[in-house]
């Protein structure tokens, strides 16, 4: 019985070559996207899942508010908050942990590298419980000052991993140099985890005293900060704690505003560490995590695509199925006659369905083993399958394929069942009526709507991460190189020598130094006050973001001034010169303002702003009295995600740390060669760090172009195999519709008059399909492009659905007119000869 | 109205040559009611196809209305035919997705006749034929016979001078081909010339000649009496 099944199947895949090549071919092409889709959004699903404990452990995050201006989010929380939450909580938590990164340059022989060094609480191995390679939790990390590498920091610093006792430089903590004992070494962190580190070191809380607003601070947020609970706490549970400890208890009531409610100017938000990947994106503002956050959405909406195509692929199989049911009838009725139950018809075919879909998952494996490493080249991940030894991938991926065959098996099973046989063998009646075809009419109206609403999106998309690289941000960032590092001890008193030395370069047109340069998102945030508002009553201060631009930076940059003028040497009085400690005079300099500032702080023109003073703390400088002197145009400064902060420029020569050299030149190479002989020469034992200012810039789009490529590839597959679909569909019709075509030219109807028949009948679901994709297209993307506040304006979804409905409907129209023309052309007699 | 001189068809497929139609001579006058007959396989179909355009001859001469078309491209066979020629066929050959109406007027459809006129051409012959109440049904809600009606009713609406009957009672009980029998009758009292295939003696009676064909070949023609 089986084997006559699997026989009339298999004959029938042989004898219906486009049949089987369309819908195995689309089912492997679906498969396929699936299992790319698929172990991409496991890996994502994976991070920090192995971690030990992993339910119990929260990280705090930071929530500003104030109110005119855009909230500030980031992942990291203030100094002293761990040890308050861990204290007031104390039934909840079980123990605190703050990070803290610094970049240091580490010295061993000749080797010189800029690292990150974590400074950790003692209590991080009771957190993440990492694995130890030489040394222990309890002996490596006990006291302040023990460093804790990994093993492939190891190899590069010793050769091989058992290098307990040796020693490390470290340069410049506290602007001295460290001799620095390595106490353990840990297994490398997976790709998998949340956390990147290389050196871990034993925090000693009063190394920062130095730096009141790393530690020893209410409002500066600089470390990141988890918790591990005890049993039968969570998130929830300590969110609701913390928020009440914040308005009741905490020492920031003291620190907002009369009548305002610490909860009003600051949110504590509590997240599982097994969430982080996905999910702290929403909190992490612009300054981002110590790596990559995932994309929660970009998640669901890949999963969402691997469904979608699977069904397309599923839908051809039904389409194609039920339209050439009728050359199947007759094996149906016959089969009926010999005495099957409806019920073994039906799983016949059902059969038939999962086989193929079965079959079309080896190709699709095949298919996947090709692709991969492109894959892996376009996600930027080191993705594998190695089926062997994933047995629940393996159930899974059969599963699906098991279900896709089900699911495109059942309607055509119900409804070849069905067949009467009296009505098939009497032969003289088409045994397919107007019911069936309405049905296809929908399935290829969902396949077309799902096509042409992944290529709008598409076209959206690509649009907009265009639109976001190529849109003016206000400052010239090409041709220029920037050089960091240049804030470390070794280097601040060699600075004007190695700009002094660098300007001599040949082709090089200026060096600049500042604190930032642009698309640094680093946040630094302070309150000004206008002194001249005062008479006005607004004596209230403005928290503004800060940068330091030194000499020349404005025109460098060509930084358009709207009134006033930027830093320049011949006002040495604009230098911001430190007060010494213990003298309480308040110290003058000159200050640049940016357009939004300037509306922050009330004023109307930026005429007006000229010549009025900003009083404000900066930190051991002492407090300063700041003239403004001149008024920038509003620039992207921050990444264009980000948007434009109201700002000030000071001249701070103490937070000097990046030089920004402009060149122009041909030999890039040559020139490049030549600032790596001055810097080494100058500085060294501080690597060099330069980057091209342009590469940084792009890189902040990496990420959405290759997700906009990723989507592009994948509603292309889409949209392929919905036309394949089309065309088997287009045939069978034709085919289906000979006699009708035949009638028709003997009455007359030309070749051409048939093919418009055939294209309109297939034109038609494609317009419906236009009509439902452009509303949910146009919602999508829209939802969409309100998460940047520089995008596209919304003509364009519309632009971008017009084409990709012209196109469809193109796409559809050749694909059916090359069947209908062949068909039509044929001699009519044939198809009405009676037999 | 038409003439075929030594015209002969032959299929070839696959080695295999099939000599449908041999050295054939027939002419046939305008107002004619002819009928073909002959055993099956003997090609009948062929020369009727052959004389409604529908396929060409290997060779000879055919001349419709004094006009040699026996080299005319498709389209041009298409023109003449589809103002001169209607068709019945043994199988009625109704598309099953249009209704009774819609099927009648496809006849129409590639005339470029404006739609109201159609609609009043096809309303006026189908209360000729009698189906007018069943206009809006679709062709398997009707009885063969009725069927065969709309099929004549179809053939007919474009005032076509000549119709090819290839079997047209091949399907139907006696009662039924008696009736379109008399419905084709009536149209060659009114002039239309008729080529009819039958196998049933009693309907070539109502043909004026009879053409029997064996094997491609002519073998008489009966001047039925008229009486
Ligand atoms: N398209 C075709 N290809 C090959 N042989 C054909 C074709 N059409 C008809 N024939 C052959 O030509 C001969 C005459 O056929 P036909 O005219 O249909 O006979 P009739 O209508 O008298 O039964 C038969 O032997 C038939 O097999
Ligand atoms: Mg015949």
């Amino acid at each position: 019985m089986i084997s006559n099944y699997l026989l009339a199947a298999w004959r029938h895949i042989a004898n219906n070559r486009l049949f089987s090549v369309i819908n195995i071919f689309g089912l492997s092409v679906g498969l396929m996207s699936c299992i790319l889709i698929l172990i991409y959004v496991r890996d994502e699903l994976s991070y920090d899942q192995w971690l030990p404990d992993g339910e119990r452990l929260v990280r705090l995050h930071t929530a500003y508010y104030s109110p005119d201006a855009p909230p500030f989010l980031t992942i990291r929380a203030a100094g002293r908050m761990m040890e308050a939450i861990r204290n007031y909580a104390s039934d909840q938590v079980e123990t605190g942990l703050r990070l803290v990164e610094v970049g240091v340059t580490v010295v061993r022989g000749d080797a010189i590298f800029n690292e990150d060094i974590m400074f950790a609480d003692g209590t991080f191995f009771d957190v993440f419980q990492l694995p130890f390679v030489h040394g222990s939790a309890g002996t490596s990390f006990s006291k302040p000052m023990d460093l804790v590498i990994t093993e492939s920091t190891a190899i590069k610093y010793f050769g091989r991993t058992d290098v307990v006792g040796k020693n490390l430089t470290a340069c410049c903590l506290q602007g001295s140099q460290l001799e620095v004992q390595v106490t353990g070494v840990i297994r490398d962190l997976p790709e998998n985890t949340h956390l990147e580190f290389e050196f871990l070191t034993f925090l000693d809380p009063s190394m920062f005293d130095f730096a009141p607003n790393v530690l020893n601070t209410w409002t500066s947020v600089n470390t990141y900060t988890y918790f591990k609970l005890k049993a039968g706490a969570d998130a929830e549970s300590l969110k609701k704690r913390v928020d009440y400890w914040l308005n009741n208890e905490s020492p920031l009531r003291e620190m907002v505003e009369e009548g305002v409610l610490p909860s009003e100017r600051l949110q504590l938000k509590i997240m599982p560490v097994p969430d982080l990947h996905l999910k702290a994106l929403r909190d992490a503002g612009n300054i981002g995590d110590m790596k990559p956050l995932g994309n929660n959405s970009m998640v669901l909406a890949f999963v969402g695509i691997a469904f979608l195509i699977l069904l397309i692929a599923s839908v051809n199989f039904m389409n194609l199925s039920t339209a050439r049911a009728s050359r199947r009838a007759r094996e149906v009725a016959l089969r009926k006659v010999m005495g099957a139950s409806r019920r073994q018809v039906a799983m016949q075919f059902l059969g038939e369905a999962v086989a193929i879909s079965v079959l079309s998952l080896l190709f699709a494996l095949v298919a996947v083993e090709l692709v991969l490493p492109f894959y892996n080249m376009a996600i930027g991940r080191q993705l594998n399958l190695v089926l062997s030894d994933d047995l629940p991938l393996l159930i899974t991926l059969v599963s699906i394929a098991v279900l896709v065959g089900l699911v495109s098996g059942s309607y055509p099973a119900i409804y070849l069942s069905r067949f009467l046989p009296a009505r098939i063998l009497k032969a003289n009646q088409s045994s397919d009526g107007g019911g069936q075809s309405n049905i296809r009419s929908l399935l290829v109206i969902f396949q077309f709507a799902a096509s042409i609403g992944l290529a709008v999106c598409t076209v959206v998309i690509y649009a907009q991460t265009s639109y976001a690289r190529s849109m003016d941000v206000g400052y010239n960032y090409e041709n220029k190189i920037v050089l960091s590092g240049l804030g470390a001890t070794a280097a601040v008193d060699q600075r004007q020598t190695i700009v002094n030395e660098l300007t001599a370069i040949e082709g090089v047109e200026h060096v600049v130094l500042s604190s930032e340069v642009p698309s640094q998102d680093n946040e630094n945030n302070t309150g000004f006050t206008l002194l001249e508002g005062a008479s006005e009553g607004l004596s209230e201060s403005v928290v503004l973001n800060y940068y330091t631009a030194g000499f020349g930076f404005f025109e460098a940059y060509e930084m358009e001034m709207l009134a006033g003028r930027g830093f320049d040497e011949a006002f040495s009085s604009d230098v911001i010169v430190p007060v010494p400690e213990g003298d309480d005079r308040i110290g003058h300099a000159g200050v640049v303002i940016n357009e939004s500032a300037m509306r922050r702080l009330g004023f109307s023109s930026p005429e007006e702003a000229l010549g009025k003073t900003l009083r404000a703390d900066m930190f051991r400088a002492g407090t300063f009295d700041l003239s403004i002197v001149g008024v920038a145009k509003d620039v992207y400064f921050r990444s264009i995600k980000f948007g434009i902060r109201a700002s000030v420029f000071l001249n701070n020569p103490g937070s000097l740390r990046v030089a920004t050299l402009g060149f122009r030149t041909h030999d890039v190479a040559g020139l490049v060669r030549e600032v790596e002989r001055v810097w080494k020469k100058i500085l060294p034992t501080t690597p060099i760090s330069r980057e091209f200012l342009s590469e940084m810039i792009q890189a902040q789009y990496q990420a959405e172009e290759d997700q906009a490529k990723l989507f592009g590839i994948f509603s292309a597959l889409a949209v392929v195999i919905a036309c394949l679909g089309l065309y088997g569909l287009a045939s069978f019709t034709a085919e289906r519709r000979t006699r009708e075509i035949g009638i028709r030219k003997v009455m007359g109807a030309r070749v051409r008059d048939i093919v418009g028949l055939l294209v309109w009948q297939f034109s038609a679901p494609v317009l419906i399909a236009n009509i439902l994709a452009w509303p949910i297209a146009w919602y999508v993307m829209s939802e969409w492009l309100d998460g940047f506040s520089y995008r596209i304006e919304g003509h364009y979804i519309l632009v971008a659905s017009m084409a990709a409905g012209t196109a469809a409907l193109l796409i559809a129209w050749l694909t059916v007119a090359g069947r209908a023309w062949k068909v039509a052309a044929a001699n009519p007699v044939n198809s009405l000869r009676y037999e | 109205m038409l003439k075929l001189h030594d015209l002969s068809k032959i299929y070839r497929t696959d080695e295999v040559e099939t000599v449908a139609l041999d050295t054939v001579n027939i002419e046939i006058e305008a107002g004619e009611f002819v009928a073909i007959m002959g055993p099956s396989g003997c090609g009948k179909s062929t020369l009727l196809n052959i004389i409604g355009m529908l396929d060409s001859p290997t060779s000879g001469a055919y001349l419709f209305l004094d006009e040699d078309v026996s080299g005319y491209s498709e389209s041009q066979l298409s023109n003449i035919r589809k103002h001169n020629i209607g068709f019945i066929f043994q199988s009625f050959n109704l598309i099953d997705e249009l209704t009774v109406a819609e099927n009648i007027e496809l006849a129409l459809l590639y005339h470029n006749i404006p739609a109201s006129e159609r609609k009043s051409r096809v309303a006026t012959i189908m209360d000729k034929v009698g189906i007018a109440h069943r206009a809006k049904h679709m062709p398997s809600q009707l009885s063969g016979g009725q069927q065969q009606r709309v099929a004549v009713a179809r053939a007919v609406v474009g005032n076509q001078g000549l119709i090819l009957a290839d079997e047209p009672t091949g399907n139907l009980d006696s009662a039924h081909g008696q009736e379109v029998m008399e419905m084709l009758q009536g149209l060659n009292d009114e002039g239309t010339t008729i080529v009819m295939v039958t196998h049933s003696p009693a309907h070539s009676d109502y043909a004026r000649r009879t053409i029997n064909l064996f094997d491609g070949h002519v073998v008489t023609e009966n001047l039925r009496a008229t009486g």
